[in-house]
C-alpha cells in the first residue's frame, strides 16, 4: 500500500505537494500525535515522521536540539513504531519514516522494515545511507520485500553518475536537498536551485521532493514549477519553540494554512 | 552528500600513494619540520626498577607539537594543497590534533578552523591559546557530549556546507573511507621506525608493543609493521572512572557494532543505536568509536584490547616522569600504565614498546589539580590578580 498511496498522492496534482516533518517525542509523545493529527487536517499531503538519534549528522542546530530534547524525554525506538501505528490507523495521508542509518542496522535493517510497514508507514528516508553500501546492507532490498519506498536523498553536489545510481533504485520520490548543507530554515532560496532541479527531473522519473531550508510560501511558489513535494522541516520546529505551551497546536495550524498555495 | 568529496580525496590519495613526488615531500617535511625519526628509548631505570621486562619507549612526543598527530596532519596538508582548497577544518580533542592541523595550516597557508567540545576546551587550554596563536579559529561545541565525538559532528556538518574549498583534516583512523586507510598509511611511519630502531638494540623485534587508543592512529601506526610478525600487540583504552555506561570509553566488550559519523565499526551506544557518554581524565581517548580496522583487529584477535583507570594513569605519570625524566600525555600514560603491569608479570629477557604517543605539556592544569598541588594554585591565583 505504500507506493501506492504515496503515487496517489501526487496525482492529479494542482498544487504543488505539501510535506511536514515532526521529530518523534518532540515536545513530548502527545504532542506528536496531536501535531501529527492536525497537519493532516489542514493539508498536508505527507508527514515525515524522524525518530530522534544522538548524533544527526545532517541536521543543523534546531532539529538537533528537537532530537536531543527527544532523547532527554525518553523517546525510544519502540514509541516510534508505537506513535506510526496509532497515526497511520487515524489520518489517510501517508507517514515516512525518517531515520539515521545506525538506529535502522541496531533495530536490524529486515525487523525495522517489516516493523514500519505493520505499523503502516509509507516509507523510509535513511539520509546517511549511501547505495554503493546496498551489497552489505540491505537497506533497499528490504524495502523493497516489505513494500516500503525507499527515499534516496541527493543534494547539488550529487555527481551525474550518483544521480544516475541513485535513480535507478528510487521509489516512491527523490528528496533533493535545496543545498548542499544542513537542514534549518532559511530566508533565501538558492538562485541555482532552478538548474539544479531541471537536472533532477532529467534523471528521475519519480516526483520530486525538495527540503533543507524551506520556510516560507514564497518558496512553494518558487518550487511549484519545478517539484512535486515541498518539505518543511525546521521552520515547524521554530514554530513549536516560539510558542506558550498552550498555543503550540493553534500556531503550528496557523503555519501550515499560511503555507498553502493553491 | 559528502560522497563527491570522499571520492574526490580518494582518487587525489590514490594518485599520490603512486607518485615520488609525494614520497618525497612528505618525508622531507616529516623530516624537517616535525623532526622524524624520534626517538627509541632504553627504559632503563623504570625496567630495573620493576625488575621485569626491558621496556622501550617510542618517544612520539618529540614531534614538533608534541605528538604524533603532526605526521597525518602534513601527508593531509599535501593532498589538500594538490586537491586547491583553501581551507582546514579538524576536530580536536586534546587539542594535539588541533594544534597539528593549525601548524600545517600555518605553513602551507591554508586559513583554519577547529572544532573543539566546550568540556575539552575547558580542560585542554593550553592548546587551545596555541592554536589561535597560530592563527586558526577554534570554534566550541555546545551541543551534545560537547567532547570529541560532538567535534567531529560539528567538523562534518561545516563540511558539508563548504565542501567546495574546504578538506576536512580528520584526526584519527576513523570516519569514511579513504580517512582509516589513509591516515594509518601516514602513521604507519611509527612502526617502521621502531622496527628499525630496536633492532639496532637488540637485534630482534619485541615481544609486545603497547598503544592508547582513541579512535587509533597512534596505535595503528605502532602496531601495522608488527601484524604479520609474532609481536602481541595492545590496544589501552580508556577505563576512567569505573565499570558503569558513561564512566570510561571501554569499547571492548562493552561496545557493540554501529554505523556512525560515516563509519562501521565498534560504538558505546544504547540499544536504540544513540551514542552514550564517555568519560576519560584523558580528552583524547574519550570517544565512543573506534577505528575500523583495530575493530576487524580486535575480533580476528590479532590485537588485544585492555584498559587502566584514571588513577592508574595518574600514578604511571608521576613514575615515568621520575624514572625516566619524560612526562608523557595522559592518553600515552595510559598505555604507560598498562605497560608497567605487564612488565612485572614478564621474565627479564622479554622486551616490551610502549608507544608514548604525546608529552605531557598540554596536561600541566589537570595534573596540577590531580595532584593537588597547592603551589600551583597559589601561582595561579597570584598570577589572575597581576592580569
Ligand atoms: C597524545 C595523544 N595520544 C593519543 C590520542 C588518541 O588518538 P589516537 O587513538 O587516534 O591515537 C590523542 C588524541 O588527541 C593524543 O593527543
Amino acid at each position: 500500500m505504500g507506493l501506492n498511496l504515496i503515487d496517489q498522492q501526487i496525482k492529479n496534482k494542482k498544487r504543488i505537494r505539501l510535506m511536514t516533518h515532526l521529530v518523534i517525542g518532540f515536545p513530548s509523545l502527545d504532542f506528536t500525535i496531536k501535531l501529527a493529527k492536525l497537519m493532516a487536517k489542514n493539508g498536508a499531503d505527507f508527514i515525515e515522521l524522524q525518530i530522534p538519534f544522538s548524533d544527526p549528522l545532517a541536521d543543523g542546530p534546531t532539529i538537533m536540539k528537537a532530537c536531543e530534547e527527544s532523547l532527554l524525554n525518553g523517546t525510544k525506538v519502540k514509541d516510534a513504531f508505537k506513535i506510526m501505528k496509532l497515526l497511520s490507523s487515524q489520518v489517510s495521508i501517508p507517514l515516512l519514516f525518517m531515520a539515521y542509518y545506525n538506529t535502522v542496522f541496531k533495530y536490524g535493517v529486515k525487523k525495522f522494515c517489516q516493523d514500519a510497514k505493520l505499523c503502516g508507514a509509507s516509507g523510509l528516508i535513511v539520509p546517511d545511507m549511501p547505495v554503493d553500501e546496498e551489497n552489505e546492507e540491505h537497506l533497499i532490498s528490504n524495502c523493497r520485500k516489505f513494500r516500503l519506498c525507499n527515499i534516496q536523498v541527493i543534494s547539488p553536489v550529487s555527481t551525474n553518475d550518483r544521480l544516475q545510481k541513485n535513480a535507478k533504485v528510487a521509489s516512491g520520490f527523490v528528496y533533493a536537498t535545496a543545498h548542499q548543507g544542513i537542514t534549518g530554515a532559511k530566508n533565501q532560496l538558492e538562485s541555482s536551485l532552478e538548474a539544479y532541479l531541471k537536472k533532477v527531473k532529467k534523471y528521475f522519473s519519480v516526483p520530486i521532493a525538495v527540503g533543507f531550508g524551506i520556510s516560507q510560501k514564497e518558496h512553494l511558489e518558487k518550487l511549484a514549477p519545478l517539484s512535486d513535494i515541498a518539505v518543511i522541516g525546521s521552520a515547524v520546529i521554530n514554530v513549536i519553540n516560539l510558542s506558550n505551551k498552550d498555543n503550540i497546536e493553534e500556531d503550528v495550524k496557523n503555519f501550515i494554512n499560511n503555507l498553502k498555495i493553491c | 552528500m559528502l560522497i563527491p568529496s570522499l571520492e574526490e580525496l580518494e582518487k587525489i590519495y590514490n594518485n599520490a600513494k603512486k607518485d615520488p613526488s609525494f614520497k618525497k615531500e612528505f618525508n622531507f617535511l616529516l623530516k624537517t619540520f616535525a623532526g622524524r625519526p624520534t626517538p627509541l628509548t632504553f627504559a632503563k631505570n623504570l625496567s630495573e626498577k620493576l625488575g621485569a621486562a626491558r621496556i622501550y619507549l617510542k618517544n612520539e612526543g618529540l614531534n614538533h607539537t608534541g605528538a604524533h598527530k603532526i605526521t597525518h596532519c602534513i601527508g593531509q596538508a599535501i593532498l589538500a594543497k594538490r586537491m586547491g582548497k583553501k581551507r582546514l577544518i579538524a576536530e580536536t580533542g586534546a587539542g594535539q590534533h588541533g594544534l597539528a592541523t593549525a601548524t600545517v595550516a600555518a605553513k602551507f597557508g591554508f586559513s583554519c578552523t577547529i572544532f573543539m567540545g566546550e568540556i575539552d576546551i575547558a580542560r585542554q587550554r593550553p592548546n587551545v591559546f596555541l592554536m589561535e596563536q597560530l592563527g586558526a579559529t577554534v570554534i566550541p561545541v555546545t551541543f551534545g557530549n560537547k567532547t570529541l565525538k560532538d567535534a567531529v559532528n560539528a567538523a562534518i556538518k561545516y563540511w558539508i556546507e563548504n565542501v567546495k574549498d574546504t578538506h576536512y583534516l580528520l584526526g584519527s583512523v576513523v570516519g569514511p573511507h579513504p580517512y582509516p586507510v589513509m591516515n594509518c598509511d601516514f602513521q604507519s611511519v611509527v612502526g617502521k621506525e621502531i622496527k628499525l630502531q630496536l633492532r639496532k638494540f637488540e637485534g630482534k623485534p619485541p615481544d609486545y608493543v603497547i598503544a592508547c587508543v582513541g579512535g587509533g592512529s597512534n596505535a595503528m601506526g605502532a602496531f601495522s609493521a608488527f601484524l604479520k610478525d609474532d609481536v602481541r600487540l595492545i590496544g589501552v583504552e580508556a577505563g576512567g572512572k569505573g565499570n558503569q555506561v558513561g564512566e570510561n570509553a571501554i569499547r571492548f566488550p562493552f561496545g557493540s557494532v554501529g554505523v556512525v559519523e560515516g563509519y562501521k565499526s565498534y560504538f558505546l551506544q544504547n540499544s536504540d543505536g544513540n551514542l552514550q557518554k564517555t568519560h576519560s581524565i584523558s580528552a583524547g581517548l574519550d570517544y565512543p568509536g573506534i577505528g575500523p580496522q583495530l575493530s576487524l583487529l580486535h575480533d580476528t584477535k590479532r590485537v588485544e584490547f585492555v584498559n587502566v583507570k584514571d588513577k592508574e594513569v595518574l600514578s604511571a605519570t608521576r613514575l615515568l616522569a621520575q624514572t625516566e625524566g619524560i612526562i608523557p600525555a595522559l592518553e600515552s600514560a595510559h598505555a604507560v600504565a598498562f605497560g608497567i603491569k605487564l612488565a612485572l608479570k614478564l621474565p627479564k629477557e622479554k622486551i616490551i614498546v610502549i608507544n608514548l604517543s604525546g608529552r605531557g605539556d598540554k596536561d600541566i592544569f589537570i595534573l596540577a589539580k590531580a595532584f593537588k598541588d597547592k603551589k600551583f594554585m597559589s601561582f595561579l591565583k597570584e598570577y589572575l590578580k597581576d592580569v
